[in-house]
């Protein structure tokens, strides 16, 4: 049971999901924060195998809670940063109803969900290093005074709250093939799409008349794009959009 | 993927508006009306091969199922697809050309054709995949294209909260159909279609979910979904309020994508036709949708908020054809609807510029009638009017149905709609008694002609429609029984309600002939009834209500735990 506790840490189940968020929270740099991300949740399947145990359905319960609770606490955070760490309790958890998966599906499903949400920091590092800060309604009007930094963080947005072709998606059909679980998840995709949307306008709608030379480079654009094209292209190719 | 000319075919439908879509993005054009022509251009292209589809389909009515080589990503050609596909190309088409100079002045140009382009070829995947994730991406997809083109207009925070409002609904139509997809692979084991209804014809009630059959709870969750889709009650509210977006979209949505329920309906056709007790749930949100949408519609004082209440009664009516069996009839009337819609929007700019210049209305009959409100120059006997009236729909619409089967009387479905036809017909009818003409029996005659010819001509093409789209005469005959209703319960439910309209009528009748003033009547009931039509049957109030009360609990539970 302590084993399994220790990796409700990593896989982050509240109120254990404090250390990830205050972690989060404390580190600066995006780059930190990317990697903290993609790297916290292996070591949660790492020790939920070396755990060797069943997971009582209990877990699964607690994760499901876990998740919702964080689902709704997205709906009114404004802060980019705060958000994905948040979405990322929210998606990390669901790990837990895919207990008994093996080891190389549970460890790319845990990447698959924290991919989204690591990239999200460093799109939240551009947009704090440009205008002070990365909150939802402080400026707005993003799309038009920088279309491709807008268009990164739509595309990352729907990617987080798993929008298809995102691996995310199929992540999701693998986790509704359990019908008890089925409800509440859809429940808590459901408050995803709610809260990344309001999240988006806030960013994205209305006047901004700033310098459009703060939109972040070709380059800069090319290589965020490519890292979310592998993602898809990865995803397909490795489950060929298979459950 | 199988090389020859009907394999390809398919594939180029969804492939060249994503292409055009891709060249929009990549491509620097300088000028506005290059990338106006490409996609212009390959939407006229797509059109062409939709309609080279269709013809090759009739030529040779033999479905094919095209795989990609992967679990997904397959096409599916039948009926129902090489018919949604000309549909949809048809509406794209129109829609990219009137944009050309609509859109000319609006920033984003480029933005708006790389949606369009995109959004179409989302859609014409929808309608010819050929597995269960296909479909599924495709359907979550238009959702999320739908939000960022009715939200073209970044600046109007108006166009942002009713894009929101479309998307939200629409996610909560994406997710039944979701677990409604994975319930049949779990239960079948595969993902492709054609294999798919052939497993579930084998062995329908072979599994239980939820406590119930498996394809009454799929049945259950695929009108859930094209519920929401197409704006039926208590889902509605979204629709009347795209009008923000710009008028080549809400032509678009209106047109097509909002009929994407009876689509669904009809593709799931082989689960829902064992899974009775849906298809009477469809009947009556259809019906509930039909009765309420076209009372809001009468009540609006703006002409595309009225259209927009018209389509979702429209859209009311394509429920109640499929709550009745009458799935063909549904696709037949969702393309008809489409065409007059998209045209109706597409001419409310130059309708509402034209009448600030001049009304432009004919001093006729029914000017005197509406306008003028002139004191009457004849009018038929009351009694005779009544009578023709009640019969002469009932005949006209009998004969029709007569001539292209016989045994329609035996069907509950056919029934149903000749009383929708037939009170419809009336109401007609009743309003030539109401106007007052010059000539009423050359008006009435005139009248009973264009209802002859317009019901008989209806009635022949939506069997011909019936027989393309559903050529086998069992799963035809298979569906119209599941929708049907125990006779005990059927049968007195029309007498009653016959009964009630022509007794209405009658009454109505006497009251016009008799020539009563209008009461002016403020008694409590009718003050409420005014508000509860003004406020749009208190449903966005509604919704919004529990909005809040979303967003006070999300707030609150930040503010408790803001150290977690």
């Amino acid at each position: 049971m302590m084993k399994l506790l220790i990796a409700a840490l990593f896989l982050p189940l509240f109120p254990l999901s404090i250390a990830l968020n205050g972690l989060l929270v404390r580190m600066g740099n995006p780059a930190a924060r990317f990697l903290l991300l993609l790297l916290w949740p292996q070591i949660g399947v790492f020790i939920l195998h070396a755990a060797r145990q069943p997971v009582p359905e209990g877990f699964v319960a607690w994760s499901l809670l876990s998740s919702a609770f964080y689902a709704l606490r997205l709906l009114t955070v404004r802060d980019l940063g705060l958000w994905a760490g948040f979405l990322a309790s929210s998606s990390l958890s669901l790990i837990w109803a895919r207990h008994g998966a093996n080891d190389f599906d549970m460890h790319i499903f845990a990447f698959w969900f924290s991919l989204p949400s690591a990239l999200l920091f460093l799109l939240a590092g551009a947009l704090a290093r440009r205008f002070g800060a990365a909150y939802s309604g402080l400026y707005g009007g993003l799309a038009r005074s920088a279309p491709r930094l807008s268009g990164l963080l739509a595309f990352t947005l729907l990617a987080a709250i798993a929008t298809p072709p995102s691996p995310g998606f199929f992540a999701m059909l693998e986790l509704l093939r359990r019908e008890d679980t089925a409800p509440a998840l859809l429940f808590i995709w459901l408050l995803w799409g709610w809260a990344a949307i309001w999240l988006m306008q806030g960013f994205l709608s209305g006047r901004n008349d700033s310098d459009p030379a703060k939109d972040i480079g070709r380059g800069g654009t090319l290589l965020f794009a490519c890292i979310l094209g592998v993602m898809v292209f990865a995803s397909l190719y490795l489950k060929g959009g298979s459950l | 993927m199988t090389l020859s000319i009907d394999g390809l075919m398919p594939s180029c439908i969804v492939s060249v508006p994503m292409l055009s879509a891709l060249l929009i993005t990549f491509v620097p054009f300088r000028a506005q009306r290059r990338v106006a022509r490409l996609s212009v251009g390959m939407s006229a292209l797509t059109f062409i091969l939709s309609a080279a589809l269709l013809f090759s389909y009739v030529a040779n009515p033999r479905p094919q199922w095209l795989s990609s080589g992967w679990a997904w990503g397959s096409l599916y050609l039948d009926p129902l697809s090489s018919v949604m596909a000309i549909a949809v190309a048809g509406i794209s088409l129109v829609v990219h050309v009137y944009a050309v100079r609509y859109m000319a002045e609006e920033p984003g140009y480029a933005r708006f054709y790389t949606l369009l382009d995109l959004m179409t070829g989302t859609i014409l995947l929808m309608v010819s995949a050929g597995d269960l994730i296909t479909l599924l991406v495709a359907w979550h997809l238009i959702g999320v294209l739908l939000y960022f083109l009715l939200g073209h207009d970044l600046e109007r925070p108006a166009a942002q909260r009713y894009a929101f409002w479309t998307f939200f609904t629409y996610r909560i139509g994406d997710l039944p159909l979701i677990l409604a997809a994975v319930l049949l692979y779990k239960a079948y084991g595969t993902f492709s279609l054609p294999e798919l209804f052939e497993r579930i014809a084998a062995t329908p009630d072979a599994y239980l979910v939820f406590g119930m059959p498996l394809t009454i709870a799929v049945g259950l969750l695929v009108a859930l979904s094209a519920f929401a889709r197409s704006a039926q009650f208590p889902l509605h509210t979204w629709l009347p309020y795209t009008m923000e977006g710009p008028t080549p979209v809400s032509a678009l949505m209106h047109a097509g994508i909002v009929n994407a329920g009876g689509f669904v309906i009809n593709r799931f056709a082989p689960v829902l036709m064992h899974a009775g007790a849906v298809l009477h749930l469809v009947f009556a949100v259809g019906l509930v949708t039909a009765v309420m949408g076209s009372i809001l519609m009468l009540t609006q004082n703006d002409i595309k908020k009225s259209l927009g209440y018209s389509t979702m009664g429209q859209m009311g009516f394509m429920f109640v054809e499929c709550g009745v069996g009458a799935f063909s009839l549904a696709i037949y009337h969702l393309i008809a609807h489409g065409l007059f819609k998209g045209t109706l929007f597409l001419g409310a700019g130059s309708v509402i510029s034209d009448a600030r210049k001049q009304d432009g209305v004919p001093h006729d009959d029914v000017y005197t009638f509406v306008v003028e409100r002139k004191p009457v120059a004849s009018r038929l006997p009351w009694m005779l009017a009544a009578l023709v009236t009640v019969v002469v729909p009932f005949l006209v619409l009998g004969l029709s149905r007569w001539l292209v089967g016989g045994n329609f009387v035996g069907q509950q479905g056919a029934i149903i709609l000749l009383f929708f036809g037939w009170a419809t017909g009336a109401q007609l009818l009743f309003s030539t008694y109401r106007l007052r003409a010059e000539n009423p029996w050359r008006t009435m005659a005139m009248i009973v002609l264009s209802l002859a010819i317009v019901v008989a001509g209806y009635t022949l093409i939506e069997r011909a429609f019936d027989l393309f789209m559903y050529p086998d005469r069992a799963i035809r005959e298979r569906i119209y029984a599941a929708a049907s209703i125990p006779p005990a319960i059927f049968d007195p439910l029309v007498a009653i309600l016959t009964l009630a309209i022509v007794a209405g009528w009658f009454a109505t009748y006497y009251t016009v002939a008799t020539g009563k003033p209008r009461s002016a009547d403020t008694s409590p009931a009718r003050l409420a009834l005014y508000s509860l039509v003004s406020r749009e049957f208190y449903a966005a109030d509604v919704y919004a209500l529990l909005a809040q009360t979303v967003l006070a609990l999300s707030k609150r539970m930040n503010v408790w735990s803001r150290w977690l």
